[in-house]
């Protein structure tokens, strides 16, 4: 109980908290509260500047801003959670299986590949499948999970090592519990709280990453309504109609920004040494 | 000491063999046959040109080597590498090595003042943040640094962009590479990796300012300007791992910023390249981008055994705290 009260940014997380939560209404409400069709074209009404009946604008095709944006929301969070989620299960059972297989020739391969992927930055990694297999939202989230495993397989592998020299693994192994029982019931449940406290973080990181691919026009191509492709498709005629770029640029900044507020928060909390390192 | 540097030294040319490895299964893998890319689909040549388009195809496969076996196109792949012959490119049909030698050193400049940005803002941001701990201006700046590390870089650079450029007018919009050019850029991806820096500037000097030597410093009455000069040598260390961390990321994250400034570096060589379907740009850009990182991680391992004693002795790095 003492960690609650010491926390030392109680705000960060309820701040984080109340943005996400806003922005998962709005995203959630869409059907019903979107003003207008989200593809809906209106050729007299291109790119106009916001106004009482496009609280954003409209985009190049007459589009409503507001209302693609708010559409969009689902596939982008919906698409970035999954491939986090993707990630940190490669990455915690890889981590795990290397921390418990310490010193061997299993430890040593995951090791390897690691050490490998590591030095493929994302962004180079994204451009190399877009233009191997073609541009796309799905090759997109493939290129990510594929890079963005590694952080959590070395999060994990290092608690698991440390963990690994406690008197409790040791006794459990006394007590004659075998490897998988070792890893489910007391490894996995004690290298959970740094992972997600990470993923937090990383889901912050990741929403940018992907916009940004978007943004490269790597991503989802249109008509269909999703931030990243809304901001690649409105690129184009930013110099002259910044607004369009508004929407889907507010709704990343605030999702991000939530998840940073709250893996800031969450760290405070649940780990109240990390605060002195980082 | 050399040791450990020669230990360093496989390890990093084992990952850059296992690299080649991903890239070039990844090529394998790839659904498209660069044969059709460059001549077209078989089935748009007109029926009389069917035994001209085989004979050209049969010809281009055997001059890529597409023909051999796996292992053999491997290996010829991987002897060019060492030749630094990287293939020529699909569309201009220069080698490709010679495109990018040409597009490099804006990149590495764009990449270069960015960090040398970040390192000046994370040292003085970082500092006052830590001395000031708790205080309403550590509040600002780690406020600041929350905000800023959730704006994704191209708004940052199209917000510039439109500020600068088309309402100030005193940033020209152009597609070369000049120093006059470098500054805006060269700030927003700066910006973009200040908080990070500030970040480990101010947690480490924190670390650094609980040790026994400062408090005993400080009861002793010594000035605090030099305990901070003391406190500063020793968080050295950890900045220098992060700017390296920062400068690989840099090199590549460049991409986005250089799209936005038409800055002819190699990352918007590459995007180019993904359009225009050149494979064997985009397997040299690939390349290139690994070697780099690899050897930014390997020299930064170098410096840091050379500099702290406890890694030159055990090679191995036993200060966690710069996560």
């Amino acid at each position: 109980m003492n960690r609650l009260r010491n926390g030392r940014y109680p705000l960060s997380l309820t701040a984080g908290l109340v943005i996400l939560g806003l922005i998962a209404l709005l995203v959630a409400g869409a059907p019903l509260l979107a003003p207008h069709d989200p593809l809906e074209q209106k050729a007299a009404e291109r790119l106009e500047k916001p106004s009482a009946s496009h609280l954003l604008g409209t985009d190049r095709f007459g589009r409503d801003v507001l209302s693609r944006t708010l559409h969009g929301g689902s596939m982008t969070l919906g698409a970035s959670v999954l491939a986090l989620a993707s990630a940190l299960a490669i990455g915690l059972l890889a981590g795990l299986v290397a921390g418990m297989f310490h010193r061997t020739w299993v430890d040593v391969v995951l090791m390897r590949i690691i050490d490998t992927l590591m030095a493929f930055p994302f962004m180079v990694l994204a451009i190399v499948i877009a233009a191997l297999f073609g541009t796309g939202f799905i090759h997109l989230l493939i290129a990510i999970v594929s890079v963005w495993w590694v952080a959590f397989a070395r999060l994990t592998r290092s608690v698991v090592l440390q963990l690994k020299s406690e008197t409790s693994i040791a006794a459990a192994q006394v007590l004659g519990a075998g490897t998988t029982v070792i890893l489910m019931r007391e490894l996995l449940p004690r290298a959970m709280s740094p992972v997600l406290i990470l993923a937090t973080f990383e889901l912050g990181s990741l929403i940018l990453t992907l916009s940004a691919l978007s943004f490269l026009g790597l991503g989802a191509q249109p008509p269909s309504p999703e931030w990243g492709s809304m901001l690649a498709d409105g690129r184009d005629h930013f110099l002259q109609a910044p607004h369009i770029l508004l929407g889907p640029t507010l709704f990343i900044v605030m999702t991000v920004l939530a998840f940073n507020l709250i893996g800031e928060g969450l760290r405070d909390r649940l780990d109240p040494y990390e605060r002195a390192k980082l | 000491m050399v040791y450990v540097l020669v230990r360093k030294l496989l390890a990093a040319v084992l990952t850059l063999f296992c690299a080649t490895l991903i890239l070039f299964v990844l090529t394998r893998l790839s659904p498209g046959d660069p044969v059709k890319v460059l001549l077209g689909r078989s089935a748009e040549v007109a029926m009389s040109d069917t035994a001209a388009y085989q004979q050209k195809a049969d010809e281009l496969r055997s001059q890529w080597g597409l023909d051999q076996s796996v292992t053999d196109q491997y290996l010829r792949w991987v002897t060019g590498l060492l030749k630094l012959d990287l293939g020529n490119s699909m569309h201009t049909g220069r080698p490709v090595s010679t495109e990018i030698a040409e597009r490099l050193p804006a990149t590495a400049l764009l990449a270069v003042a960015a960090l040398l940005l970040q390192l000046v803002l994370g040292l003085v941001f970082g500092a006052l943040s830590a001395i000031s701990a708790g205080k309403w201006s550590d509040h600002v700046i780690r406020w600041i640094c929350v905000a800023l590390a959730s704006i994704p870089v191209f708004v940052i650079g199209l917000v510039f962009l439109l500020w600068f450029a088309v309402r100030l007018g005193v940033y020209e919009i152009s597609s070369e590479a000049s120093l006059s050019r470098l500054w805006l850029p060269a700030v927003t991806l700066g910006l973009i990796g200040a908080p990070q820096i500030i970040r480990v500037v101010r947690a480490n000097m924190l670390a650094e300012l609980g040790q026994l030597y400062v408090q005993s410093a400080l009861a002793r009455g010594l000035a605090l300007r030099l305990i901070i000069r003391q406190v500063m040598r020793s968080t050295l260390l950890p900045v220098l791992t992060m700017a390296s961390l920062s400068l690989a990321a840099l090199i590549s994250g460049a991409v986005v910023v250089e799209s936005i400034f038409a800055w002819p570096g190699i990352g918007k060589y590459a995007l180019d390249s993904i359009l225009l379907k050149d494979y064997p740009v985009i397997q040299g850009y690939a390349f290139v981008m690994v070697t780099a990182v690899i050897l930014i991680n390997l020299l930064t391992e170098a410096v840091y055994s050379i500099l702290d004693p406890r890694i030159r002795r055990k090679g191995v790095a036993t200060s966690e705290s710069t996560a």
